[in-house]
């Protein structure tokens, strides 16, 4: 009790000398904008059977961790000390001078189709490591997953923010000329890599939509002439068409946060309204009765609002609803027609296609319809689709022209790093699922 | 040609002046109205209407209820006023309106401010005293002038005194206990004289007043900085009597110990000086503005040695951020303090105890996404 009482009385006459004689005080307000330097040295090879992946893995590290923008790295020949072991000290004077703010270091060990990946990462100006060390373990055949992963924990760990490696996107591969394009759901690695065609091409597709969980797949077919939603499973590839409430055209469907149902736009005698049906009962409900068109909805991430467009003004506008409809409060004010809203992951911002002036752009604005900002502008740019992290956004854009084809672009919300998805083909439509477990 | 010209100009002359000088008969007897209601019928006026002016002053305010009362109090005059002069009783009440609001107005605020004057006035039995107090006030700052005869002397000295103990306390920062007593035993007799001050004050003060003279020495109190440092000066050894118990207590009293030499340490940085250190730290500074730490701001602190590198690790004080975003937040910022120092911050070398402690803000929202 008297330590109490005495503490208490030194901070109480402590407070005023701090106010009055404190150290110096400043406020900066004016940084730079760069990306962060990082060493990642080859792994250590923990055997024979390693060393012809550790390469590999290595370049897949850096190429993940500097393809985001944010980072920058540190060519190899300029390394004044060597990371011959994963398990030697680190001489951060010597990375301090080549001004390498991180530093990555790793392990490989492979027995047979079995391999496990050990990693470390350094933060040198302070000359502490961040985080514990991470080990992982896998199979030789998804050695990139594993590089993935490896590159997300480095990625999670500097920035505060989830990787979004470690993730697949499913879209519209397509081919042929414009008047006979042949049309394939495809997913792919979030870098273009491991296709895998889950349609034929018989029958046109549209706007495929990952699960929350990455197993399933809704998407538009017009296999039947009319457009109907259908219901894919990765895994299988096993396929089936959605009962939704009764009507001609049923599209644009999206899942619920849980998975367990979808809302879906559904056309009928030229009204169209949003919809929600169960997945397991096939059980639906009506959610807006406007005699205007109203499509493209996407769920908040907490699941309770809605973001859907509407034409109700007399052009395509941004609304928010409730989750079980109701009143609809409008969003976007700015000149030009927008649509295909889609809610971020981080749940403070809607990414949205708009055509204005003859051009299109993908371009985001918080929920309130406040701080609008165009990220890119193209002859066509539409369909944006948010990384796991709410960071990058992906969408496809068309080139003008008969001989025009569509492929996928990406770019981070700050409108940095504009690139091309390297797609087999061309591609559009695309879908971001969620990191992989 | 002329003539039919003449004659219409002359019969439209004609017509026009004639009509001028019946118009003018007309318009001249309103006018005489007027100019009678202003010269006569005041004085009457003032005495009835004042008489029945008191629930008027309550209506006073909106002008409209006036005229209705006043119509009902012109009858009477009208009947005084006949015999003196004819129709202007309607006139009479116009002017008295625009004299006698006035008179009611100051009326009701004058019984306000008597309101309070008699609580006052209460005390004004003691007023007298009051005053006397007031007299009396003066004759203290004549005491305080034998006070200041002794405090002229202490300035000179405590620049003095201050420069050998900087040199004496930063070698012995370990041991800063013995700084502690060293500093209060040159300081305490002159900042005991300013202290008996305040209390001669006190005494002063002890004759029956109101709060006002209380409220006079506490302000030239504040402003004289020394008493402060003395004061906590003092305080210093008193904890270090206590703090046998507790190391953190140690700490406080050698931080309380370090600073009292802090606050007279020569001349305060410019704002060049500061600038160029904030500017150095600025090009370090990597802001990722897409990211959830571009919206919250820390503190961070941190020692300087006198080559103007950092000592130990920079710490965080403070943060407006959730938990994550605070420590990408952090991490960015210490960067920043650690990677920009290089050879050591170029800060003016005689300054040093002005900038061995630094806090810096790094507040980013000049620079998010817009």
């Amino acid at each position: 009790m008297k330590k109490i009482l005495t503490l208490l009385v030194a901070l109480l006459l402590a407070g005023p000398v701090a106010a009055q004689n404190g150290p110096l005080r400043l406020t900066i307000t004016d940084g730079v904008i760069e990306p962060i330097t990082f060493a990642a040295p080859v792994f250590e090879a923990e055997n024979a059977e390693a060393a012809q992946v550790v390469n590999n893995l290595n370049r897949l590290v850096a190429q993940d961790l500097s393809g985001t923008g944010l980072f920058r790295e540190i060519p190899a020949n300029a390394y004044i000390s060597q990371i011959t072991s994963f398990a030697q000290p680190i001489a951060f004077a010597d990375w301090r001078a080549i001004n390498a703010q991180a530093l990555v270091t790793g392990a490989v060990a492979v027995n047979g189709n079995q391999m496990t990946v050990k990693f470390r990462l350094y933060d040198i100006y302070s000359g502490q490591e961040l985080g514990g060390g991470l080990q992982l373990a896998g199979t030789t055949a998804g050695w990139r997953r594993m590089g993935h992963k490896v590159a997300d924990a480095v990625y999670s760990r500097i920035t505060g923010e989830g990787g979004y490696f470690d993730s697949r996107v499913v879209y519209v591969a397509e081919s042929g000329p414009k008047d006979n394009r042949q049309m394939r759901l495809a997913v792919m690695d979030f870098d273009g890599e491991n296709t895998q065609y889950l349609t034929d091409s018989s029958a046109i597709v549209l706007a495929p939509r990952f699960s929350p969980t990455g197993d399933r797949i809704l998407y538009t077919s017009y296999e039947s002439g009319f457009p109907r939603i259908n219901l894919l499973n990765v895994a299988n590839v096993g396929r089936q068409q959605l009962q939704t409430a009764p009507g001609e055209m049923a599209f644009s469907p999206r899942f619920s946060r849980d998975g367990g149902s979808v809302i879906y736009s559904l056309s009928n005698g030229g009204n169209t309204d949003i919809f929600r049906s169960d997945l397991a009962s096939g059980q639906y409900t009506r959610l807006t009765s406007a005699p205007s068109i109203e499509t493209a909805p996407s769920l908040s991430p907490d699941g309770t609002q809605i973001v859907f467009e509407s034409d109700r003004s007399g052009t395509q506008q941004l609304y928010i609803m409730s989750a079980n409809g109701g009143e609809a409060r409008r969003i976007s004010f700015g000149e030009g027609r927008y649509s295909t809203p889609v809610w971020s992951p981080r749940g403070d911002l809607v990414a949205f296609t708009k055509q204005n002036a003859g051009r299109f752009h993908i371009g985001v604005m918080r929920t309130d319809g406040s701080e609008e900002r165009l990220l890119t502008a193209s002859f066509l740019d539409e369909g944006p689709t948010w990384s796991p992290n709410g960071r990058v956004i992906m969408f496809s854009r068309e080139t003008q022209g008969e001989s025009g084809t569509s492929s996928l672009y990406s770019i981070d919300i700050s409108g940095r790093n504009l690139k091309a998805v390297p797609v087999q083909g061309a591609g559009s439509d695309p879908s971001w699922g969620p990191l992989q477990p | 040609m002329r003539t039919p010209g003449t004659y219409i100009s002359a019969t439209g002359h004609v017509a026009l002046i004639g009509w001028l000088f019946f118009g003018w008969g007309f318009n001249a007897d309103p006018l005489d109205f007027d100019a009678m209601d202003v010269s006569v019928i005041s004085g009457e006026a003032f005495e009835e209407l004042i008489a029945a002016r008191t629930p008027e002053p309550t209506d006073a305010n909106p002008t409209a209820p006036v005229q209705p009362e006043i119509d009902d109090t012109p009858p009477p005059p009208p009947a005084v006023e006949d015999p003196a002069e004819h129709t202007p009783p309607p006139d009479p009440v116009d002017p008295p309106d625009n004299e006698l609001p006035p008179p009611p107005a100051p009326e009701v605020l004058v019984t306000e401010a008597e309101d309070t004057p008699p609580e006052t006035l209460d005390v004004p039995a003691a007023p007298p005293p009051s005053p006397n107090v007031d007299l009396n006030t003066p004759p203290a700052p004549t005491q305080a002038a034998r006070v200041a005869s002794t405090p002229t002397a202490p300035p000179p000295p405590d620049a003095q005194v201050d420069d050998i103990v900087r040199e004496e306390v930063v070698p012995d920062e370990t041991a800063t206990a013995e700084v502690v007593t060293e500093d209060t035993t040159p300081t305490a007799p002159e900042e005991t004289a300013t202290e008996i001050a305040i209390e001669d004050k006190k005494p002063s003060g002890l004759v029956e007043t109101s709060l006002r003279p209380v409220s006079r020495p506490s302000r030239p109190t504040p402003p004289a900085p020394e008493p402060d440092a003395p004061t906590e000066t003092v305080e210093a050894p008193t904890e270090v009597e206590t703090p046998s118990d507790d190391a953190v207590e140690a700490a406080l009293a050698a931080a309380l110990a370090v600073e009292a030499p802090a606050v007279a340490a020569g001349p305060p940085m410019t704002g060049a000086e500061r600038d160029s250190f904030r500017i150095s730290v600025n090009r370090c500074w990597n802001v990722d503005p897409g990211s959830v730490a571009a919206r919250v701001t820390v503190e961070v602190a941190f020692e300087l040695d006198r080559n103007g590198l950092v000592v130990g690790q920079p710490r965080l004080v403070a943060s407006d951020g959730d938990q994550s975003a605070t420590n990408i937040a952090f991490e960015a910022a210490r960067r920043a303090i650690l990677r920009c120092q290089s050879g050591g911050y170029a800060l003016p070398a005689d300054k040093y105890e002005q900038w061995k402690e630094v806090v810096f803000t790094f507040d980013p929202s000049g620079m998010r996404l817009r």
